[in-house]
């Protein structure tokens, strides 16, 4: 099985990488054979020499957003976890702060990063509050399905080994709604580079978000093209940052995906 | 097992009545049931699918309450009665159809999860698991997680938790129902070996006759929804059993009075001739 499951694994990384490098490829040679001006659209090369060139004050800017996000996540991850918690063990607080928190995600963020500009001013703070409330609602609603997704027969099976309401919480319902935790930690890693950005946007004097607006008026477009190139990786590195904790906190779910794709082989 | 004092009932179960409100109508599950399983007894309930045997345990095992009826269950102190489903919760040890083993648990972290509800700590209870493990079948798949193993292995690493409880009532809910028919017979055989040696009282659900008359001291018949005990046949054939004897005339005999008001039963629902083929043809 060994020779053809890495072949055929390494094969599922270089199409995408193949695909990657042949689109690269194609906009460097058009950009160097019409002439599409440099502040337009600069080629994939200068974009190269441009984050290289740039590298100390990319880097500068990469900590302050890379702070937003990952201060912004925490704060989402332990409110999301805890009132997830709360939602699947009390009926009172499912009845009286569930409907709140799905009907907030209505209101849309972006509009209230201006008010915290006045109540809380510029600096990290502000950011780091929109990152917490754009990651909170995707973590917070999937842990909550998660841990309502029990079988009750596994519940039954509990209660017959003598099980309380608390040991059948942490025994079962927490187990259970790890894989749908995940999926919200996912798409909550996702969104908050987005989410650093646009706080950016709205007012402040540091930040990959800031240098973009900055840069943008000065026609620095390689500038531009290079603050996205780092924006893109931060997300793609922390998403796989996501799935390593994901394989290391549930061996059994991939082990049995696994197993089961198999058998149906 | 034989004692000088009368043979106390383990389970007694009085006219018990359940309703359940099923798509809008009331569905009367069980109609007055009567059940008395002695202490250290093997005892069977054989019947059709949806007679109501499942929800017959749930209540026995404090899941469920009785609509009407009582229900009594003697403790493991002489003499005290536990009544209520909540008293009876946790005080047998029950095995559902499905093997219902948790699959982020290696097989004996779920042989263990009673004893750890219970407040032992991981080691001792994982010392007192290891020590039956042969004996169950799992000796060498200890570390593994429940999707490796085969459904027979399964349904034993499920047995071996509820057996680890060590309550003297034992409640069995077709436990080899979804397994192939080698395997069932396998595991009927180590059953019959491990009920001799432990001492229990056990209640096993199952619509395999065979099965029901080689374990049991005495079969339950029940009939179609609503429930009830429509014949109580007594397994007087001889101990230590094996399966060979399901040849034998005793076991024949046994068989055959069981199996005609089974099929009786079961004579409500009429196979029709089919004749579209035939005029489809000419």
């Amino acid at each position: 099985m060994s020779v053809s499951r890495t072949l055929s694994g390494l094969l599922t990384w270089l199409i995408p990488f193949g695909i990657l490098v042949t689109l690269v490829v194609a906009w460097e040679l058009w950009v160097q054979l019409s002439d599409v001006p440099k502040w337009q659209l600069p080629a994939p090369s200068a974009i190269a020499k441009e984050l290289v060139s740039s590298s100390s004050l990319l880097w500068e800017h990469t900590l302050v957003t890379l702070q937003e996000i990952v201060f912004g996540f925490l704060a989402a991850l332990i409110a999301g976890l805890v009132l997830a918690g709360g939602i699947a063990y009390s009926r009172v607080l499912e009845r009286s702060v569930y409907p709140i928190v799905i009907a907030s995600q209505t209101v849309p963020i972006i509009a209230i990063a201006p008010l915290l500009l006045i109540w809380v001013g510029y600096g990290l703070t502000p950011k780091i509050i929109i990152v917490a409330l754009i990651c909170f609602y995707p973590i917070a609603v999937n842990t909550v399905d998660g841990l309502k997704a029990t079988d009750p027969d596994m519940v039954n099976m509990l209660r017959t080994l003598g099980a309380s309401r608390w040991q059948i919480f942490t025994k079962l319902q927490i187990p259970t709604a790890l894989p749908f935790m995940f999926s919200g930690i996912k798409i909550g890693v996702s969104v908050s580079v987005i989410a650093a950005v646009i706080g950016e946007w709205v007012g402040s004097s540091e930040g990959l978000g800031y240098l973009i607006t900055y840069s943008q008026p000065l026609f620095l477009t390689a500038r531009v093209f290079a603050a996205i190139v780092v924006l893109s990786v931060m997300g793609i590195g922390l998403f796989v940052l996501a799935v390593v904790a994901e394989r290391m906190m549930m061996p059994w779910h991939f082990n049995e995906k696994r197993s089961n794709s198999m058998r149906q082989l | 097992m034989a004692t000088d004092t009368a043979v106390e009932p383990k389970i007694r179960i009085d006219s018990v009545h359940k309703s359940y409100f099923i798509d809008g109508t009331h569905q009367e599950v069980l109609g007055g049931i009567d059940l008395v399983v002695n202490a250290g007894e093997f005892v069977s309930i054989v019947g059709p699918s949806g007679c109501g045997k499942s929800t017959l345990l749930n209540i026995i095992a404090g899941l469920d309450q009785p609509d009407s009826g009582s229900v009594e269950l003697a403790s493991e102190r002489p003499g005290e009665l536990l009544k209520t489903a909540g008293e009876r919760l946790g005080q047998t040890g029950y095995m559902q159809q499905k093997d219902l083993l948790l699959p982020w648990r290696t097989v004996l972290d779920n042989t263990t999860l009673g004893l750890e509800l219970k407040g032992l700590s991981k080691k001792q209870a994982q010392e007192q698991a290891l020590e039956y493990t042969e004996a169950f079948g799992l000796k060498g798949f200890e570390h593994q997680y429940p999707f490796a193993l085969s459904g027979g292995m399964r349904q034993r690493a499920a047995f071996l938790r509820t057996m680890l409880m060590d309550q003297d009532v034992v409640l069995l809910d077709e436990p080899f129902g979804a397994l192939d028919a080698l395997t069932r017979i396998q595991m009927q055989e180590w059953l019959l070996q491990l009920w001799e040696s432990l001492n229990k009282t056990i209640v096993l659900i199952t619509h395999d006759v065979d099965e029901a008359l080689l374990l049991s001291d005495r079969v339950y018949l029940m009939s179609a929804r609503p429930g009830r005990a429509t014949l109580v046949l007594d397994v007087d054939l001889p101990r230590p059993r094996h399966y060979d004897m399901v040849t034998m005339p005793d076991f024949s005999v046994l068989k055959a009075q069981l199996m005609e008001p089974l099929r009786a039963q079961s004579q409500t629902f009429k196979f029709q001739p089919i004749k579209s083929f035939e005029q489809a043809g000419s």
